[in-house]
């Protein structure tokens, strides 16, 4: 456990610094965790690059930092395994950060899909809901969960594609 | 009721009276005391049991469990609820329990049934549980167990695994766990050598498909939260009522309701004919055995007075709402025919009625289009009854409303729930 959380932290480092640079290219990453670039900024903005979450949520926040597509990994969809029902919010709905914005059934298993930002939900992908396998298919992208217009800062840790394979091949 | 469980009640429950001494003291000293426990990170192995009956208040302490536990823990929570039909978290009660039955005991006081009729026993509780799954019948014949455990040490069979062992214990030899994560019992004849610490194979076991079919003696569902796994399920050592649970659990307007969410796989069930007070201490048992290493188990009972810790309350209450049992429902389509060759067709996302149609020969346009928009937007948990509400709108002696009713009543029954 602490290892894991170790990691976290180090990944809430990366991240602090990544979303400070949103037109830093991926290619760039490995120089954003040093420290002494890091503290050259302090303001805050809007990532374009997609994170990820400690449970397994990624997030895609659009270019102007106004709205952001939620989903769930692909490693989060492997360990579900077969997903037959997912419930999809409302539209309108407000959330949030760390709030659930849906649920997913799979072999008998029913688990909560959380924000890790709060605000309102503007779009859902009802095409999941005739199809929920396409979860299973595409978690990453034609099976996006729903977008939010975001109101205030993702809270928790949010990871880049390449902390967030090392959070997971760690767990 | 088996009679060594009300034994064992009415023995818990002197024990409890004679330490009574004043009901706030006592009462709220044991409320936090159960709190405290639960969330100290020390206690990393915890069993508990219940004393209650009540298949909601049992519902919310498991899911208190789940949400407040140690992120580190293993806890073991045992209870048995009087008789109540259980359907999953995602899955349509209009298809998979037949509603009308369930309030019987009220019907026969209010003379509709005649007391031979079947089914015979009292009024059978409604409930959704908020982990996923089908649907189950539970009585007092069976014990129902569920692990909290950390989701990254979690696998679906790993707990069904240690039940089978305590099953096998207490010489069920028989048990194995299925595909599906169920327990079975294998009914075939020939005695094949298998490794006896094989949990998933026995001497008797056929190749798939082949009968006499295994039966299902415990199913299993999941709920899975933020760093947490919980695995419950219930286990049939003695229902005195397996004759009539199929009555329950199969609905007459299932034939004509498509429905999205998660349908039911029916399986033969069996009684294992274990008495409940030998198979509870063994499962309790293996499980203190499989978490030695993590540590010594600490041992409680809880009860009906766990609805005084507010959060529990809140759960409880939740759980009781016509919103939770109905409305939860995903989406369905009811397209079916009447008894005089009417058509009716409705649709309902997430309890509203988003859009309803009949027809018939010689029924009033008029009536159809005022019933329409009666309906249309209405949310379904907030019926009380399909004549009463229709009431407001048509002259329900009228012969195309009474068409309507009667449809309503028989494809889509509201059930009485205990908060009406």
């Amino acid at each position: 456990m602490a290892s894991r959380f170790s990691v976290a932290r180090a990944a809430r480092q990366l991240t602090s610094s990544a979303i400070r640079r949103p037109f830093a290219p991926i290619t760039c990453q490995r120089w954003q965790a040093t420290p002494a670039q890091a503290r050259l900024f302090t303001v805050t903005a809007p990532a374009l690059e997609k994170k990820y979450t400690e449970d397994h949520e990624w997030i895609d926040i659009s270019a102007d930092g106004k709205t952001a597509t939620l989903g769930i990994s692909d490693y989060a969809a492997k360990a579900l395994g077969d997903v037959v029902y997912i419930e999809l919010p409302e539209v309108d709905l407000e959330v949030g950060a760390g709030d659930a914005i849906g649920a997913v059934e799979s072999v008998k298993s029913a688990s909560d899909i959380l924000t890790p930002v709060g605000g309102k939900v503007v779009e859902v992908n009802s095409a999941l809901e005739e199809k929920p396998g396409g979860i299973n298919k595409d978690p990453e992208g034609e099976g996006w969960i729903a977008k939010v217009e975001i109101d205030g800062e993702p809270e928790g840790t949010l990871m880049t594609k390449e902390e967030y394979t090392a959070f997971t091949e760690e767990a | 009721m088996a009679p060594s469980r009300g034994i064992y009640l009415i023995s818990h429950a002197f024990r409890q009276c004679s330490r009574f001494s004043g009901p706030l003291a006592y009462g709220r000293k044991r409320f936090s005391t159960f709190t405290e426990k639960l969330t100290n990170p020390k206690n990393r192995v915890q069993s508990y049991l219940s004393t209650s009956d009540d298949p909601c208040l049992n519902l919310s302490i498991e899911d208190y469990i789940l949400r407040k536990s140690p992120p580190e823990s293993y806890i073991l929570f045992l209870y048995t609820n009087r008789p109540c039909v259980v359907i999953g978290r995602n899955q349509n009660p209009w298809t998979e329990v037949n509603l009308s039955i369930l309030n019987v005991a009220d019907l026969k006081q209010s003379a509709q049934l005649k007391e031979t009729e079947p089914p015979a026993i009292g009024n059978v509780e409604l409930v959704r549980r908020r982990s996923g799954g089908g649907t189950v019948f539970h009585d007092e014949g069976n014990l129902n167990w569920s692990i909290t455990c950390p989701r990254t040490d979690f696998t679906r069979d790993k707990h069904a695994e240690m039940v089978v062992r305590a099953l096998r214990k207490l010489g069920v030899n028989r048990a194995r766990v299925n595909e599906r994560h169920d327990i079975v019992l294998d009914q075939g004849n020939k005695e094949l050598p298998v490794d006896p610490e094989d949990t998933h194979r026995t001497t008797y076991t056929l190749e798939d498909g082949a009968s006499p079919r295994p039966l299902k003696v415990s199913g299993s569902a999941y709920k899975l939260t933020r760093g947490r796994a919980l695995h419950h399920a219930t286990t049939l050592l003695a229902s005195p009522n397996l004759h009539i649970i199929p009555q329950y659990l199969r609905s007459p307007a299932k034939p004509f309701i498509e429905a999205k969410g998660v349908e039911s796989v029916s399986s033969p069930v069996g009684n294992i004919g274990l008495d409940d007070a030998i198979f509870r201490k063994e499962v309790q048992k293996q499980f203190g055995a499989m978490y030695a290493k993590v540590g010594e188990a600490v041992v409680d009972f809880v009860g009906d007075e766990y609805l005084n810790i507010p959060e529990i309350k809140k759960g409880y209450d939740e759980l009781k709402t016509k919103e939770w049992i109905l409305s939860q429902t995903p989406q369905f389509t009811l397209n079916a025919e009447g008894p005089s060759g009417e058509e009716i067709c409705v649709t309902v996302h997430h309890g509203v009625i988003k859009s309803f149609h009949f027809q018939g020969a010689g029924l009033s346009n008029d009536i159809i289009e005022a019933v329409s928009s009666a309906l249309l937007e209405q949310q379904m948990h907030e019926i009380s009854d399909w004549r009463s509400l229709l009431g407001q709108h048509v002259e329900t002696q009228d012969a195309s409303a009474s068409a309507i009713i009667d449809c309503l009543e028989r494809f889509l029954p509201l059930p009485k729930l205990t908060k009406d």
